[in-house]
This record gives structure tokens, sequence and C-alpha cells, in this order.
């Protein structure tokens, strides 16, 4: 093994301190504007944002289901190398399953904002109704949770070992006390770490797809009053945009972290497998959002119609074309297309992003569009677009979600150090 | 002449006394004329006339009086006057002794007392024919719970689309901008000239099987017995899944506004919705962030009045009722062939009924 060696060194941060000062700048800079969006937000209340009796849920909803989504999509991809031990992937899966849990993170702060008694978050602990999809999904979010943090401690655990055993400083203190106080770097360990790390995705498997992400879904579908979501394909078009997310994602840490932390030649192969992986599931999702597209008009359910319309003509139609086909499918796909272009790092930065953003996009047009026709005719009609503090919060969110990330980044062994090749 | 021109007072008529007597003087009947319809004695009838008004100046005493006419007014009037209570035997506060009244030949007791007796009779009569027109009815067609489903009956031929409703509803419930608990959805049909107009008054259906119920994460809404759907202000997170869920559009988020600019003081009472009563509006205290919708005016209710908007129909296209009590009117018209709900294919089962 490499780090058998006499030589140790462990240092994972940024290997240009210019690169870091700016990164931890911008994030103070969002980070700032959006703590003072937020302060607004709990001064003035729900009255900060657009949202109306007719159009009850927006950005901050859909942002919650997208990063629930995108927690289920790269945990999804961890398993690739936990359970199904897919050739090469281990290098990337403490990354996923840590970009996993810090997108639940950032999840959760979206649903506490949103709520209208942000002091009551933890009311659903107390009081539970059986027959509630948010009920049950609440619940699910804390195992599932739960599961991903103990993936990542037997998936980290021996490296932390190894750091605490080997180097200095702030990282090794850390890193002793991240172990639980199983110290050992041995052979067997490292089995029993294995061992462990596939029961636990096991178990983190169906809850990722059915409980977490097929569960958001289903919170929904469950919606009888709004036909759009009320369709069986809805809660697996959720997951299979989730995992398309997720492997995005994944996809663009890796390149980026391997480049600007690491300062490492990216694996070509891994890369290419990557790509076609995301590949396959942008077709999945484009067809299956077709046929339920289909089915819907097909049905002549007014509802239905007028909220395809909505969505395809609409004022706020942009999104679907330009975000959701345009960068989510399209533009991905064709970057995709050539194997030369898989393999080149940058090219599949640029895809991998516009795949992370034009999902945000499906989000915005999976919760808003129903709800802009009225329930009853005769009610008034909803318009509805993200407020400045909805936007801002937003940003200052997704902000906290990457300074976490930047900083387990930099203290935690994210890259094995056998560099995945065991 | 004790008022004289002396102490007018400015904007009070001088009116002189005397002549207000010999007013009422002309206008009253002349004693002997009424009594002369009657086939009772005329000159009895002076005559007691004539004491009382002594009694009443104080110049003989009431028992007296009735020790003089007791057996007379027997004579004259006979079983009625035996039975007819005494008007001047009050039970508690006797205007003669209970000597004179025990020698008196005529019931006694107060007029209150006996009325009471002659209600109880007459209920207990009435109870035995609705229990025996039950039984003939439908022996066994509906089992008695005894418990009570409040339901609304609106008469949409009746109703005019003044949307007084609505506003009742606001004044009552006392409802901040961008909550109505009841709204009145007007659709137009056909082409000039033939038009014609529905108004379709909405307010919450308290479904017999509610969907808000269904998907609240914390049971902060529920349903009570009386079939009104609740919600609980104090244990409401806000998430607005019901508002999602609710098929029909009557819930509402208070997003803390207020009328202040309107009205002054305008927070400063709140109705006691679901009979709680939360003092004045304020800041950041419930029901602000939480989802609200109507509730039949519960408040209302428990102490015997209609819902507001139900009072207030001027064509009085709404009734309010027991659904459960089959012969209440609101039972049988939502067993009419005029009657509806709206979105029956949800399977809701609304407890607000409309009428074609």
């Amino acid at each position: 093994m490499a780090t058998d060696t006499t030589h140790f060194e462990f240092d994972p941060g940024f290997t240009d301190d210019r690169l870091r000062v700016a990164w931890y700048a911008v994030l103070a800079v969002l980070l700032a504007v959006g703590g003072a969006a937020m302060i607004l937000r709990i001064t003035e209340g729900m009255a900060s944002t657009n949202l109306t009796s007719t159009t009850p849920w927006g950005a901050w909803v859909a942002f919650y289901i997208y990063f629930v989504g995108l927690s289920a999509g790269a945990f999804l991809v961890s398993t690739l190398a936990n359970v199904f031990g897919v050739e090469g992937m281990h290098r990337i899966d403490r990354d996923a399953l840590f970009a996993a849990i810090i997108s639940m993170v950032v999840a959760l702060m979206f649903v506490w904002v949103d709520l209208g008694r942000m002091d009551r978050m933890y009311f659903p602990f107390i009081w539970r109704q059986l027959t509630s999809a948010l009920s049950w999904e609440v619940h699910a979010y804390v195992a599932y949770i739960a599961v991903l943090v103990t993936e990542l401690y037997f998936s980290m655990r021996i490296d932390l070992a190894r750091v605490a055993e080997r180097g200095s400083g702030l990282r090794a203190r850390l890193s002793g006390l991240l172990t639980l106080g199983r110290r050992s770097t041995s052979e067997a360990s490292r089995k029993t770490d294995r061992k462990w790390l596939t029961r636990a995705g096991i178990v983190g498997i169906p809850l990722a797809i059915f409980l977490v992400h097929g569960g958001t879904g289903i919170l929904f579908a469950v919606s009888k009053a709004r036909p759009y979501w009320n369709s069986g394909l809805f809660p697996v078009i959720f997951v299979v945009s989730a995992v398309l997310s997720g492997t995005a994602l994944v996809m663009v840490l890796y390149v980026l972290r391997t480049k600007l932390l690491d300062d490492e030649p990216v694996d070509r192969g891994l890369l290419n497998r990557l790509a076609v992986l995301l590949a396959a599931f942008i077709i999945v999702d484009a067809a299956l959002t077709g046929i339920e597209m289909l089915i819907a008009i097909a049905s002549l359910h007014p509802h239905e119609v007028e909220t395809w319309a909505i969505i395809l003509f609409g004022e706020m139609s942009w999104s679907f074309w330009w975000f959701m086909v345009g960068m989510g499918w399209l533009f991905p796909l064709v970057m995709l297309s050539k194997r030369e272009w898989r393999e080149t790092p940058w090219l599949m930065v640029l895809a991998g992003l516009s795949v992370v953003i034009g999902i945000i996009a499906v989000r915005f047009n999976i919760v808003v569009p129903p709800q802009i026709l009225p329930v009853m005719e005769g009610l008034p009609h909803g318009s509805y677009f993200p407020s400045l503090v909805e936007w801002v919060t937003s940003i200052g969110m997704i902000a906290v979600g990457l300074l976490l990330y930047t900083i387990g980044a930099e203290l935690l062994p994210l890259t094995p150090l056998d560099r995945g090749d065991h | 002449m004790s008022s004289s021109n002396d102490d007018v007072q400015p904007g009070v008529p001088a009116v002189d006394t005397a002549a207000m007597d010999a007013m009422v003087e002309t206008e009253r009947a002349d004693p002997r004329e009424e009594l002369a319809k009657t086939d009772h004695d005329t000159e009895l009838g002076i005559a007691m006339a004539e004491d009382a008004k002594r009694v009443s100046r104080g110049e003989t005493s009431a028992e007296a009086y009735w020790e003089k006419y007791d057996a007379a007014a027997e004579r004259e009037f006979g079983d009625a006057y035996r039975e007819t209570p005494n008007p001047s035997i009050e039970s508690t506060d006797q205007t003669i002794d209970a000597g004179t009244a025990d020698s008196l030949s005529c019931t006694v007791g107060s007029m209150e007392s006996v009325a009471c007796e002659i209600d109880a009779a007459e209920s207990l009569e009435e109870a035995e024919d609705a229990s025996a027109a039950q039984s003939v009815e439908g022996a066994g067609a509906q089992t008695e719970t005894g418990e009570r489903r409040w339901g609304m009956v609106i008469d949409l031929q009746k109703c005019v689309g003044c949307d007084s409703c609505t506003v009742a509803c606001k004044a009552e419930n006392r409802t901040p901008p961008g909550v109505s608990y009841n709204v009145v959805m007007e659709e137009e049909h056909g082409e000039f000239p033939n038009v014609s107009r529905t108004n379709v008054p909405r307010p919450c259906m308290q479904c017999e099987e509610p969907p808000c119920v269904q998907v609240c994460p914390v049971s902060a809404t529920y349903k009570m017995d009386n079939g009104v759907v609740n919600i609980d202000y104090d244990r409401c997170i806000g998430c607005r899944y019901c508002m999602i869920a609710c098929p029909y559009g009557a819930r509402y988020f208070d997003f803390g506004e207020n009328y202040d600019d309107e009205v002054e003081e305008a927070g400063e009472i709140t109705s006691p919705e679901y009979g709680v009563d939360r003092g004045k509006r304020e800041d950041g205290e419930s029901p602000i962030g939480n989802v609200r919708k109507c509730s039949f005016c519960t408040h209302r209710l428990e102490r015997g009045e209609e819902p507001a908007c139900v009072e207030t129909c001027v064509g009085d296209a709404r009734n309010m009722g027991d659904l459960n009590d089959s012969d209440s009117d609101v039972a049988e018209m939502a067993d009419s062939t005029r009657a509806f709900q709206l979105k029956e294919s949800e399977g809701t089962d609304p407890n607000v009924y409309y009428l074609k």
C-alpha cells in the first residue's frame, strides 16, 4: 500500500493558497448576504415571500426536493462502489457520501425556512399522522442521514486512523476523534469496515430510493387535488432525476477536487464511466417525462392539459425549454456523445454543472405549475416568481452547504489515501 | 299645576300637563261601554276597578280588596276564576299576605310557576308524539347516536351573488387581508344575449373524508365529533401541505398582514375560533404563520347561533342544521333530488350541500 511507506503526507486542502482565500471570500460574501436575507425572512415572516394562498409552495420547496434528490443520487452513486463493487469507483465513494450528507443538511434547512412557524420545527417528532407522507418523510430523512453517516464512517475510518497515527496537528486530532476509538489499521479491521459498509449500504439503498426520494415524490403524488402530480409514474421520475443530478454532482466534485485540492491527474477511465452513466440517466429521465406528459395530455383531463399548457407555453415556459430541456438534457447529451469529450475533464465539469442547474428547473417545474391553475373555476389564478428574499436566502443556504463541504474536503481524507485502488 | 312656563327647558316642548291628561281622557275607552261588550256583570267590574284604583293609591289594602270581592268573583266567573292564578299572588314576593291568599277560592301560586307546569306538560306530550311518529316512520332506519353532524345546505336558486356572506364572515371571524373563509365563485355561461350566471358560495366543506386531515404531519388539523374540521393553531407548523391537498381551495395561509391602514386598531379584537379566545392579534403569535379556514363559526354554534354567513344571507339561501337528524330541514334538503356536493368524484363527502 502506498501509505505504508515511510513517507507520509496528508494535506487534502487547496494546493493554491490564493485560490483558497478567494473561495472563502466568495463564500463569506454569499453567507453575509444570505444571512441578511434570513433576518428579513424571520422578522417579516412569510410576507417576505411571493407566496400566496393560491400558490402556497414555491422556491424553498423546489430547492428542498432538489437537495433531497441530489443527496439520494449521490448516495446511490456511492453504492456502486460500496455495495455493487463496480470497478474503479472507490475513489469517489466518500466524496459522494459526504456530498449526500451535506445535501440533506441543506435540504432540511430549506424545509425549516419554509415553515410558517420556524419555532415549531421539532413538532413532527412529537405529534404524528400515520396517513401523512410528510410525517413519514421527516422520520425517513433522519434514518437516512444516520445511514449516510454510518457509511461514511466505515468507508473512511481506516484512513482516519492512519492520519491520527502518523499525521500531526488539527487534522490528526480531529481524525482521532472521528475514529470513535477504533484506531486499528490492520487488514482485518479493513475487512470488518468493508463488511459493515456493504450492510449499511444494503439498508440505505431501499431507504434512499423508496422512502427518501421516492417518498418525497409520493408526498406530491398523493395530492389528488392536483392531477398533475397525482400519477404513479411521478415518484419514479423523482428518483430517476435524483440519480441524474447526483451523478452529475459527483462527477463535477471529482474533477474539481482532484484538480484543485489533490492536484493530481484525473482518472479518465473513471470519468468516462461516470459520463456514460450520466448519459443513460438523462435518456431515462427525458423518456419517462415524455411518457408522463403523453399520458396526461391523452387523458384530456382539463386540469392536466392546462397545467401542461402552462409548462410548455405559459409565462414560465422559458424555464422548461431553456433550463430543463436545454441545460438538463440536450446540452449535456451533446457533451456526452463523444468518448473524446467524455474524457476531457473541463468539458465534463461543464456538462455536469449544466445538469445540476437544469435539474433545479425540473424541481421548479414540478412544484409551481399545478399551483397556478386554481383548484376550482371561479377561484383566483396564481402567479409566482420567487421574491428577492427567497432567492438570496436560498443562495445563503446553498453557501452554507458549500462551506461545510469545503471544510470537510480540507480536513478529512475524502480521497482514499491508497487512491482507491485496493 | 306643578309645571309652569317658568321652568321651560331649551329643546323641550312646553306642554301643559293638564292638557295632556285631558288628551289621555279623550282616548280612554268608556269603562261601561267596554264591560257591556262582555257577558259578565258590568256593575261588579266597575266596582272592582274603582276599588283597585284605591288599592294602588294606598287608600285600602290588597287583603281587604280580595276579601271583599273573592266570593263575588267566584260567583261571577265560576271555574275560570278558580283555575286562573291570582295575579296579586307571587310565590316569592306576595302582594297579599299568606293567610288571605290561603282563604281565597282561586288558584294560589305565581303566574310563572303555573306557566312552567303548562310547558312541561306540553313538551312531554310532544315528545311522546315524536317518538310515536318515529317508530312508525322508520323503525331501525337510523341509529340515533345522539351525535350531531353540522351541515350546511346552500340553495343556488336563492343565492343572488351579493357577497354579503363573505363580508359577514370577514366581520365575524376578523380574518386578515388575503384570508377569506368564504368566497362566492361566480360563473357566467353562454353568450350574449343568452347568458346565465351561477353564484357558488364556498365555505370550508367540512368533508367527512378530509384530505387536509390526511396529510397534516403533526395532526394539527382533525375532524371533531360534530363534523367540523378543526385546526389547532398552537400545533400547526405552517407547512401548508393541507392547502396543497384541499380540492376546494378553502384553506388560507395567514401571512401576518393587517387592516391597520384601513381600520384603526383593526387587530384589537379577534374571533374566538374553535372556541379559543386568543386576545388581540400580535406579530409572531398564532394564527399568524398558520393555515386558517372556515370553522362553520363553531364559536357561534356553541352558543346556539347560526354561522354569520347563514344569519346574514339576504335570500335565505344558506341553511344550517344537524345532518344526523333526519327530521331537520338540512337533512331533508340534502336528501332532495336537487342536492349535490362539490367535486363528488374526489370522495371527500362534503358536509356542505348545494341545491341546483
